[in-house]
């Protein structure tokens, strides 16, 4: 009986200890630690071609490498090839990819295909489920799992910010001009009305030297924007109960012709404006507000303009005199992001998982979410409340509050069984509303387009999706 | 051994019956292989979207069933296709004629001796060595609502800003690609009917000319039936390449706006690469097979040069 205490308690403190060291140990010493037994190997990844790949090529490949000695290979892949090569390389089952970079929007194809290894046993495993809580609750609960399984570690905080100049909007005489005329002061936009207030009224106080705003019209940008107002005056994409398409309703209608509308003060082309075109004019000075992904912020204050990799990007005439708001009405869209994932045809899972557990933790990803010449955001708690980032520039606590109140409040990218349909017909019929086509008939064309593609892949298959996906905390405004 | 036997002792060596089969049959064992894998390289991929085009394959679906006439039965009531296939045509039918006009003039203009030709024909050709991706980008920077050269000499005329839309009005995209098509490939026709026009019987011309007849009857009479093998296999080549767009179109306009210049090539790519419908891609990529092959064939009958 003795014996048997003794032994007993001598386990209990075996296991004490064993679990206060791993207590000690963070997710990114844990993948560490248990990733040096593959040390020799080669992992694959599949990453964004250009400035996201250098993350892995040039920080965290070769760290990884001088930790463990697994070697890391980057496959890098332009965005509109990533899920065309993952499925390929699925469906031919070479195994080539070890470790993915996923748009959680391509989640439901990409599991139900089951070409992404379903990750719950190795967080388990390797002690990650603590860490993930520090994950922003906007990306977590919404971009993590499908049908109730981890298949991705949400590794990019892409939210749309509105970007305005303090400078304008702080000058005494505009500020008196304008509540003269409206009646309200001139700050950053709560709503769509307010924004077009403001943006005509800089435009014509300032035009053509500073344009009220500017965005970037073509795709894939549009449809996100669409995407957010449709859904925050109140629209629903699909009837829930039939999966008939509702975006051609009265909410589709406003919204279109107010996207429209504003064109007229922004510069002139803007319909032809792409991601760098309305990066250029806001950091030159040209445009007083626009929306769009958080490396805009970081650009206009000047952070990384040494870099060579950011050469490309125009000096920043504004940095210091740009502010950072959510966007009207307050609920943005989060607009694409990156999962890290494991492919279910890898021949390393194990070290697969490890290396991306390791770039996702806590200690790792503030490295990488601070490297001024990639593009991902930052994404957990831990990453907004960082003193060092938040000393990054002076703006820089502002920037970061902002993106974090953003990502509590984000709307969920719609996501469906071959979502990339939908966004197609989507960023066609935006395409076709700058051309100047009828704003009713594009939306019921989008809609005929969405009923379509519905019936191709299956109503109650797309009803199962939608149902799970509407049910998700970001999907609609509650 | 004398030569006479020598000659005896050959005869008697008579090849036996696989001899003389082997013989016979030497030259094609010899080409064989080369047309073995002709046929792997060619035909196989062709068979194989053939076969693919009556399965149900998706790149997001696992089922690849076969069925049947399905995807070839959604060819008709995919109303996108057809409206790319007349989107095809409208280019084909503004551009090839417009290619064979400029280059033609243009022929005209180079065919007499004259100081620098050799230079100004080699400069001139230079849009047809650049790939069709890179002329279509630099067009679209010649468009640019900004910073564009076409827009600033437009504007100097006008004495006023002219801010035209190229890629985005549905008034411009066509002249857009056309101006872009016709600047990159007139010159491949200009080649063409260069040398073509300097294998006219000159004696011919100088008859002609002796005999006081006009300039267009000249062209109608002697010229355009000398050159008329070039024109349609200049137009032939040119035609085919219209009809598989893509390059120019990508790079300027994206098919936009909305699908309005989509083209049956880019239409392919999207259905192929963009929205994963595998099976349904190789029904369309037989559907142009057809067509091509129809029109191909017709065009060569009607020219006589099927023989």
């Amino acid at each position: 009986m003795n014996f048997r205490r003794v032994a007993g308690a001598a386990a209990l403190l075996a296991l004490t200890t064993a679990a206060a060291q791993a207590a000690d140990k963070d997710a990114a010493d844990t993948a560490v630690e248990a990733a040096k037994k593959y040390a020799g190997t080669t992992i694959s990844i599949v990453w964004e071609a250009g400035l996201q790949s250098l993350d892995p090529l040039n920080y965290s490949g070769p760290q990884w490498e001088k930790l463990t000695g697994i070697k890391v290979k980057v496959v890098e892949v332009p965005t509109d090839q990533m899920f065309t090569k993952i499925m390929q390389d699925f469906k031919s089952g070479a195994g080539a990819y070890d470790a993915l970079n996923v748009i959680p929007s391509w989640m439901p194809d990409l599991a139900r295909a089951g070409a992404l290894e379903p990750l719950d046993k190795y967080v388990d495993k390797f002690g990650y489920r603590d860490e993930l809580q520090d994950v922003a609750a906007a990306y977590r609960d919404n971009q993590m799992q499908y049908d109730g399984k981890i298949y991705g570690f949400p590794d990019d905080g892409d939210v749309m910010l509105l970007y305005y100049r303090k400078d304008i909007f702080d000058d005494p005489k505009m500020k008196d001009a304008f509540k003269a005329k409206f009646g309200y002061e001139l700050a950053p936009p709560t709503d769509w009305k307010q924004f077009d207030e403001i943006g005509q009224f800089i435009t014509d106080k300032m035009a053509p030297k500073v344009y009220g705003a500017g965005f970037f019209r073509t795709a894939p940008y549009p449809q996100y924007m669409f995407q957010e107002r449709f859904r925050m005056e109140g629209g629903k994409f699909f009837n829930a109960d039939t999966m008939k398409a509702a975006v051609n309703g009265e909410v589709g209608l406003k919204v279109f012709k107010q996207m429209l509308a504003e064109n007229k003060f922004m510069p002139p082309g803007v319909e032809q404006w792409n991601f760098v075109d309305n990066l250029a004019a806001f950091l030159q000075g040209t445009t007083a507000m626009t929306i769009s992904w958080p490396p805009y912020g970081r650009w206009a204050a000047g952070y990384g303009s040494g870099e060579e990799a950011l050469k490309w990007v125009p000096k920043s005439q504004v940095a210091g005199k740009v502010g950072y708001a959510l966007t009207p009405l307050g609920r943005p869209e989060l607009g694409v992001g990156f999962d890290l994932s494991v492919s279910a045809t890898s021949k390393n899972k194990e070290a697969a998982y490890l290396f991306i557990q390791w770039l996702n933790s806590k200690k790792t990803s503030l490295e990488r979410v601070q490297l001024p010449y990639t593009l991902r955001d930052p994404f957990r708690l831990s990453h907004y409340a960082s003193e060092k980032y938040r000393a990054l520039w002076p703006d820089a606590p502002a920037y970061l509050d902002t993106i974090k109140t953003s990502g509590e409040k984000g709307l969920l990218d719609l996501s469906l069984l071959q979502q990339d349909k939908y966004d197609e017909a989507m960023t066609k019929a935006i395409s076709s509303l700058w051309a100047g086509e009828d704003p009713k008939a594009i939306l019921d064309r989008m809609a005929q387009q969405f009923d379509a593609i519905t019936e191709k892949v299956g109503i109650e298959n797309q009803k199962a999706v939608y149902k799970v996906w509407a049910a998700k905390p970001g999907a609609y405004p509650q | 051994m004398t030569l006479s036997a020598s000659f005896k002792a050959a005869e008697q060596r008579r090849p036996s019956r696989f001899g003389r089969m082997l013989e016979d049959r030497l030259p094609y064992l010899i080409v064989a292989p080369a047309i073995l894998i002709l046929l792997l390289v060619g035909l196989f991929p062709l068979i194989y979207s053939l076969i693919v085009s009556f399965q149900r394959i998706t790149m997001t679906e696992n089922d690849t069933s076969f069925v049947g006439l399905l995807n070839y039965a959604e060819l008709f009531r995919d109303t996108r296709l057809w409206a790319s296939l007349g989107h095809t045509t409208i280019i084909t039918a503004i551009a090839l004629p417009l290619e064979l006009l400029v280059g033609f003039l243009m022929a005209q203009l180079f065919i007499d001796r004259m100081p620098g030709r050799q230079i100004f024909v080699a400069l001139l050709v230079l849009p047809t060595v650049i790939s069709p991706i890179v002329a279509g980008a630099t067009w679209r920077l010649m468009f640019d609502v900004r910073f564009g050269p076409i827009g600033q000499i437009l504007s100097f005329f006008a004495g006023e800003p002219v801010r035209i839309l190229w890629t985005v009005n549905p008034s411009y995209v066509y002249p857009a690609i056309i101006i872009c098509e016709v600047w990159q490939w007139s010159p491949f026709m200009f080649l063409l009917l260069l040398a073509a026009l300097s294998n006219v019987d000159q004696s011919q011309l100088e008859a002609a000319e002796i005999d006081g007849a006009s300039y267009l009857r000249v062209l109608r009479a002697i010229v355009l039936p000398a050159i008329a093998p070039v024109i349609a296999v200049a137009c032939l080549i040119r035609g085919l390449d219209l009809v598989r767009i893509f390059d120019i179109i990508w790079a300027l306009t994206e098919g936009g706006p909305g699908s309005m210049t989509e083209t049956i090539s880019l239409y392919t790519y999207v259905q192929g690469f963009s929205q994963f419908e595998t099976s349904y891609t190789a029904a369309i990529s037989f559907l142009v097979i057809a067509l091509l092959t129809l029109i191909t064939t017709l065009v060569l009958k009607r020219m006589e040069l099927a023989r």
